[in-house]
């Protein structure tokens, strides 16, 4: 009888422990297979890729509505004389802003984590980090640049570059190394204040970060595709 | 009759577990740490019942006690960035192999008593 009861109840543990362990197995096993870093869940997971698709849809939308509101206000100027003048400022206004693509003369700059493999020096100082973008974006600014965006993300008036983990975000947008910074501007000042000595740009090649600094006649720099919202602000009369 | 139990409990648990959803990450270490509490039951309760003192009470208090300190000094470690489950693991693991040498001492002389029989009865005969 006591044999018996024992036999059940350690039956029963048995099952929990079988229970347990293949349950423990297959998380173990789907969190290996996962892409990410391993305390993301797999909910998190899902909820990223939708908000993804949305994201990506509204871009979709907004790239239509735009084209939508060119066409109508060309259609409202075309034949007036004064609402061409405006066009044409209106025109100007958007390039300002950076909702349109635009070209001119100015430099790339690629710049590239290190490619020494040592690890006596700190890590941290062979990548490149959000800070660094900051400065050279500084930097262009500072020397006149007209237009900047890095790996296409247009840097524009609510610009906000900053870190996530092991990529950089540009609005909202991951990038990676390779950064392909593209200004347009006085070629001769931007090449400048990238070349000069005791610049950022030295500094990072001293950190042994690849920088490479080549003027062009001929950037090509995309559109912000990003929403400028306008909610809180009003004119001040 | 004991050999018997425990494959019928793992073969339903696998199934169960199998059907069971898999858990967040963060919940799984609880789990393991679980998972060695009972497996320190098992040992710890094959042992007793071939030392005759087998209680059904303090098996499973034992069981459900171990695992919910272990869970605790788990969930401890972790708010003071120590990892005192490792304590855990180590008890419980040095107490199954206590008990797995209580189990192979009593088969092995098991095994000896039989081989003594049968030569006995050679003799006789």
């Amino acid at each position: 009888m006591k044999n018996k009861s024992a036999c059940i109840s350690i039956g029963i543990i048995c099952v929990v422990l079988a229970t347990a362990m293949t349950i423990q197995i297959r998380t173990m096993q789907k969190e290996n297979s996962a892409v990410s870093q391993a305390f993301a869940n797999s909910e998190l997971k899902d909820s990223l890729l939708e908000w993804k698709e949305k994201s990506d849809n509204a871009e979709d939308n907004l790239e239509k509505s735009i084209a939508r509101l060119e066409e109508v206000r060309k259609a409202s100027t075309s034949n007036d004389n004064s609402s061409a003048e405006k066009q044409e400022e209106l025109k100007k206004y958007n390039q300002l802003l950076g909702i349109t693509d635009v070209q001119g003369e100015g430099i790339v700059i690629t710049v590239t984590d290190s490619a020494q493999d040592n690890t006596a020096m700190d890590l941290n100082n062979l990548i490149v980090h959000d800070s660094d973008l900051r400065s050279l974006v500084n930097e262009l600014a500072n020397a006149g640049a007209e237009a900047i965006s890095i790996n296409d993300e247009r840097i524009v008036s609510t610009t906000a570059i900053t870190c996530a983990g092991n990529v950089i975000l540009i609005n909202g947008n991951k990038v990676g190394s390779p950064f392909e910074i593209k200004a347009i501007g006085n070629q001769e000042s931007l090449y400048g204040a990238i070349t000069r000595a005791g610049g950022y740009a030295y500094a990072l090649k001293a950190r042994s970060v690849q920088v490479d600094a080549k003027k062009s006649n001929n950037v090509e720099i995309a559109k912000y595709t990003g929403a400028l919202t306008q909610k809180y602000m009003g004119n001040n009369n | 009759m004991m050999i018997i139990a425990i494959i019928a409990g793992c073969v339903l648990g696998i199934i169960i577990g199998f059907l069971a959803p898999t858990i967040p990450y963060t919940v799984s270490q609880y789990l393991a740490i679980a998972i060695v509490a009972a497996l320190d039951s098992v040992f710890g309760g094959i042992a007793s019942n071939i030392k005759k003192n087998f209680d059904m009470k303090v098996f499973i208090s034992g069981f459900f006690v171990n695992a919910i300190l272990a869970m605790l000094l788990t969930y401890l470690g972790e708010k003071l960035n120590v990892d005192i489950y490792l304590a855990a693991i180590i008890v419980f693991v040095g107490r199954m192999f206590n008990n797995l040498g209580i189990i192979r001492r009593y088969y092995l002389s098991k095994i000896s008593e039989r081989r003594e029989k049968a030569e006995k009865k050679a003799k006789n005969k």
